[in-house]
C-alpha cells in the first residue's frame, strides 16, 4: 500500500530531525525559524508499503504570513495526505495544539507526536500521554531524539491508524461558541465550488482569513454581511485555548518517581501504563496545594528565562559576548587549528601525491602535456581548494552550533533595534549570518521573511556577506603576501563585507523608493537554549565535509581541466605551457585592461575571477593551475594590488547557485540588479583600497591622517543629521507626539 | 496599561489584543489572547524590541507591536 505522511508543527519542535530519522537522510537542521524552506519529501518501504514521508516548513496557524509557510498550508490543503504527523514540544504544548485544533477544525486525519521528552524529564516532571490521547481522541506518541526513541513506534502507531482511520472523533465543542452557522449560510454556494472543507473555511473566515475569502470568491456584498457578524478574531483564539487548557489540564505534572518510572519503562521497553489515579486529600491540604500551585506556576512561567540569558542579553555585556563569540569562531577556524589542519594537508598532497605523480610520469616518459595536465592542472589545481576541507568545516561547524544552541535567535533579538533603522529585521540576521557559510542556501531562507521589500533586500544583500567558498581565495592570497597579518586581513575582509551589506541597506531605505520597507512588525519566538548532541556534531560535520568534497571532486576538477586547457593551448602553437599565448589568455585580454587601475589587469587574474562565476572555490584551483598568485601579483606594488584583488573577489559577483536561487526569489529584474551593484560595488571599493594603499606607501603620515579626519567627519556628520531628524520626535519609540513624553519611564 | 509598561519581576494577566487583522491575528496566533499569562524577560539592549514570556515560551516583540497588548496586574 502506498501513503502519503506530512509532517507538520511549529517552527523548531523537531519536525526535520524526525524525518531524517525515519528516512536516514541528512537534511540540514536548525535551532532557528526559517531552515526548512519548502517542501521536502522522500520514499520509503516500511513494512511492505511504499511511504512518501514528506518534511514542511514550520508554522504557527493555517493562517500564514511567509510564502515558506503558505507552503505548508497548500500541502495540507491539497487532501493528497494520508496522515499528518502533528509534531509539539512538551515545553510549550499549549501553543503547539493551538496548529494542531486547526488540523482538527480542517478535517485531516492526524496523530499527535509529543517531543522533546528528554527536556521534560530535566524539568522533573512527567506527560501524562494516556490523558491526552483521552481528550484528543488520537493516538499521542511522546518522542525525544536524546533517547533515540523508537521511530518504529511512531511508524507502527501510524500506519495502524491510517489504515483503520474511520474520521476524526475528537468533538470540538468550542465551536459552538461561534456563529458557524452563520458564516456557513452566507457562504453556502461558495462553499461547494470551492471544494474548501467547510468547518475550516468558517472559522477562517471569523479569523479574517484574507486567503479562504479569495479563494471562495466572496461578492462585496458577502464580505459586508459577514462584517456584520462583528470582530470574532479574539473570541476564535480564545475559545481555541480554552479548550486546548481543559484537555491540557493536569497532563503534565510533578514527577512522582513511579509515574517517571512507568513513563521510562513504557517509553524504552514498551510495558503498559495504568491510568493514573487521584489522590484524594483533606480539604486543607487540597487548598495549600492549589496555592502552592499558583506559585509554582508563576515561577513556571519565568523559567525558561535562563541564566545563561541574563547575560547573553545583558545591557552591557550583550555586545561583548557577541564580539567574543565571532572573533572566537574565527580566530578558531582561520587562526591556529585551522591553518595546522591545511599545512598538514598541503604537506600530504605536495608529498605524496604531487611529487609521487609526476616523478612516476616523468620516468614512464610521458608527454609533456600529460605531466602538466596531471601535475599543474589537476592536482595542484584541486588540492589548492582540497587543502582548505578542514578550514570550511569548521566554519560550517562553528555556525551550525550557534543556529542549534539558539544563540542565533538572541543575536536577531537584539540587533532588531538596530536592523529596524535601516530597513530590515532581526530576522534577516539569520540569512545573513548563514550567508557566511553558503550564499546559496541562505538567500533561499529569505522565504521565511514576511515582508516582499524586506525579503529583497535580504536576498541581494547576503552574497556580500563573504561566504566560505571564498575562503580559499583569502588564505592564499593573504599567506602569501601578509604573513603575520593574515588574519587580521581576512577578519578586516568579514566585517568589509559585513558593513558594506548594511551600509547598502541604510542607503535602499533611505533613497531607494521601490527598495523602503517602511513600518513593519516583528514577532518573534525565542527558543531554549539547546546543546546538540553528539550525533548531531557529527552529522554537521560530516555532512558539510561531504558537500565540500562532492563539490571539488566535480565542479572544481572539470573547470580546473578546461583551464588547463585552454591556457596551456594556444590556436596557433599548440601545446604552449606557460599561457601567454594561449586561448584563455586571448580570452580574458580583451576585458583584462578594466582591471588595471585596480592592479591585477592581467589575464590570468581576470581568469580566476570569471572562473569563479562557477564556484568560488574555482578561483583559487585557477590561480593554482595557472601558475600560482606570483605570476598575478608582481613588483614593488604586489601586496596592495594583491589586497584590491582580495576585496574584489570579496563583492563582486556570486556563484551561479546563487544567482539561480536568486532569480527564485526575487525574479530576474532583481537578481540582474544585485548583479550589477555588486561589480559596481566591488569595483569601487577594490579601487579606493588600492589607492589608499599606494598613498599609504608612498606617504604613510599624510594618508593616515586624511582617513582619520575622514572617518571623524563622516561620524560627526551623521550624528549632527540624526539629531536634527529627531528634534521634537517622540523619543520612545511610538511616533506619535512631539509634546514630552509621559508614558510610564521606570524600568 | 500596555506591554510597554510591564516591569520585569511580575506577572501580568492580557485583557486584549488590538492591532488591524493580521497584526492582531498573528499575536493571537502565537497565544496573546485574553486573559494569559505574561511577563516580560528582557528589554533589548539597542533598544526597540522586548522579549516576552508566556504560555512556556518565549518571544520577542517590536515595540509597536506590544503596545497592542492590553494587561493587568495578575498576583
Amino acid at each position: 500500500m502506498g501513503y502519503t505522511i506530512s509532517l507538520t508543527g511549529n517552527p523548531n519542535v523537531g519536525k526535520t530531525s524526525l524525518f531524517n530519522r525515519i528516512t536516514h537522510s541528512l537534511e540540514h537542521v536548525g535551532n532557528w525559524h526559517g531552515v526548512t524552506v519548502s517542501e521536502v519529501s522522500k520514499k520509503i518501504m516500511y513494512d511492505h508499503n511504499e511511504i512518501n514521508m514528506v518534511d514542511l516548513p514550520g508554522l504557527y496557524s493555517l493562517t500564514v504570513y511567509s510564502p515558506e509557510e503558505g507552503i505548508t498550508r497548500d500541502t495540507v490543503l491539497r487532501g493528497d495526505n494520508d496522515l499528518v504527523i502533528s509534531v509539539c514540544d512538551v515545553n510549550n504544548l499549549s501553543r503547539n495544539l493551538y496548529l494542531t485544533m486547526q488540523l482538527f477544525e480542517l478535517g485531516v486525519p492526524l496523530v499527535l507526536v509529543v517531543n522533546m521528552m528528554d527536556e521534560l524529564k530535566k524539568q522533573g516532571k512527567v506527560l501524562n500521554y494516556r490523558k491526552l490521547e483521552s481528550g484528543l481522541k488520537v493516538p499521542v506518541i511522546p518522542m525525544s531524539a536524546k533517547y533515540h526513541s523508537d521511530v518504529h513506534l511512531l511508524m507502527d502507531v501510524s500506519l495502524d491508524y491510517v489504515s483503520n482511520y474511520k474520521g476524526n472523533e475528537i468533538k470540538l465543542s468550542y465551536l459552538d461558541k461561534l456563529p458557524i452557522a452563520q458564516v456557513r449560510e452566507i457562504i453556502a454556494e461558495n462553499l461547494a465550488t470551492s471544494r474548501l472543507p467547510e468547518i475550516y473555511a468558517c472559522v477562517k473566515l471569523l479569523e479574517k482569513d484574507e486567503f479562504v475569502a479569495e479563494r471562495l470568491a466572496l461578492t462585496a456584498e458577502q464580505r459586508r454581511k459577514l462584517d456584520l457578524l462583528g470582530d470574532w478574531q479574539s473570541k476564535v483564539a480564545q475559545v481555541r485555548y480554552e479548550f486546548i487548557d481543559e484537555i491540557t489540564d493536569g497532563v503534565i505534572v510533578k514527577d512522582v518517581t513511579d509515574e517517571h518510572h512507568e513513563m521510562h519503562e513504557h517509553i524504552v521497553h514498551g510495558v503498559p501504563i495504568e491510568d493514573a489515579e487521584e489522590k484524594t486529600d483533606s480539604l486543607v491540604d487540597k487548598h495549600r496545594r492549589h496555592h502552592d500551585k499558583h506559585k509554582e506556576k508563576n515561577k513556571a512561567y519565568m523559567q525558561s528565562y535562563s541564566r545563561l540569558d541574563k547575560i547573553v542579553l545583558n545591557k552591557y555585556l550583550a555586545l561583548p559576548v557577541f564580539l567574543l563569540v565571532m572573533c572566537g569562531i574565527f580566530f578558531f577556524t582561520f587562526g591556529f587549528l585551522g591553518t595546522l589542519l591545511s599545512d598538514l594537508l598541503d604537506l600530504f598532497f605536495m608529498k605524496c601525491v604531487y611529487t609521487p605523480a609526476v616523478n612516476g610520469l616523468t620516468s614512464i616518459n610521458a608527454p609533456e602535456w600529460v605531466i602538466s595536465l596531471v601535475g599543474e592542472g589537476i592536482i595542484m589545481g584541486v588540492s589548492g581548494v582540497l587543502i582548505f576541507l578542514p578550514q570550511v568545516v569548521l566554519l560550517f561547524f562553528f555556525l551550525a552550533l550557534m543556529e542549534d544552541s539558539g544563540y542565533v535567535s538572541r543575536v536577531a533579538f537584539m540587533t532588531d533595534g538596530l536592523f529596524r533603522k535601516i530597513g530590515l529585521s532581526g530576522r534577516s540576521v539569520f540569512t545573513m549570518l548563514m550567508g557566511f557559510g553558503c550564499s546559496a542556501t541562505a538567500v533561499l531562507t529569505a522565504r521565511g521573511l514576511e515582508d516582499e521589500t524586506m525579503r529583497k533586500k535580504t536576498v541581494i544583500l547576503t552574497p556580500f556577506m563573504s561566504c566560505t567558498a571564498r575562503l580559499p581565495v583569502y588564505t592564499v592570497i593573504a599567506s602569501a603576501f601578509f604573513a603575520r597579518g593574515k588574519v587580521l586581513v581576512i577578519f578586516g575582509l568579514y566585517v568589509l563585507g559585513a558593513v558594506v551589506s548594511l551600509a547598502l541597506s541604510a542607503f535602499f531605505e533611505k533613497s531607494v523608493k521601490k527598495l523602503k520597507s517602511g513600518k513593519l512588525s516583528f514577532i518573534m519566538e525565542v527558543p531554549p537554549y539547546r546543546m546538540p548532541t553528539l550525533e548531531r556534531v557529527l552529522q554537521i560535520l560530516f555532512n558539510n565535509a561531504k558537500v565540500f568534497l562532492i563539490k571539488v571532486g566535480t565542479l572544481v576538477f572539470a573547470l580546473n581541466v578546461v583551464v588547463w586547457l585552454l591556457s596551456n593551448f594556444s590556436l596557433t602553437e599548440g601545446f604552449a605551457p606557460g599561457g601567454d599565448g594561449s586561448i584563455l589568455a586571448v580570452i580574458s585580454g580583451f576585458i583584462a585592461p578594466i582591471f588595471k587601475p585596480l592592479g591585477f589587469g592581467s589575464w590570468r587574474a581576470v581568469t580566476s575571477l570569471m572562473s569563479g562565476l562557477v564556484a568560488k572555490e574555482v578561483v583559487v584551483s585557477s590561480i593554482e593551475s595557472l601558475g600560482g598568485v606570483e605570476t598575478l601579483f608582481y613588483g614593488e606594488y604586489a601586496s596592495i594590488n594583491a589586497l584590491a584583488f582580495l576585496v574584489y573577489t570579496l563583492l563582486y559577483v556570486p556563484c551561479v547557485a546563487t544567482l539561480s536561487a536568486q532569480l527564485k526569489e526575487v525574479g530576474a529584474k532583481w537578481m540582474l540588479f544585485g548583479l550589477a551593484l555588486q561589480l559596481v560595488v566591488a569595483y569601487v571599493f577594490a579601487l579606493i583600497v588600492r589607492l589608499i594603499g599606494l598613498a599609504f606607501i608612498v606617504a604613510p603620515g599624510i594618508t593616515v591622517s586624511v582617513i582619520i579626519v575622514t572617518i571623524v567627519a563622516v561620524i560627526v556628520t551623521l550624528v549632527i543629521i540624526n539629531k536634527v531628524k529627531n528634534r521634537g520626535k517622540c523619543s520612545c519609540g511610538c511616533g506619535g507626539c512631539s509634546a514630552p513624553c509621559n508614558k510610564k519611564k521606570d524600568k | 496599561m500596555t506591554l510597554m509598561d510591564a516591569r520585569p519581576d511580575c506577572v501580568y494577566k492580557i485583557i486584549s489584543t488590538g492591532g488591524d487583522g493580521n497584526q492582531k491575528r498573528r499575536l493571537l496566533d502565537m497565544g496573546f489572547t485574553p486573559d494569559c499569562k505574561i511577563y516580560v524577560a528582557h528589554t533589548a539592549p539597542f533598544g526597540g524590541t522586548i522579549l516576552v514570556g508566556l504560555r512556556g515560551f518565549m518571544v520577542a516583540l517590536r515595540e509597536d507591536a506590544a503596545s497592542l497588548i492590553k494587561i493587568e496586574r495578575a498576583d
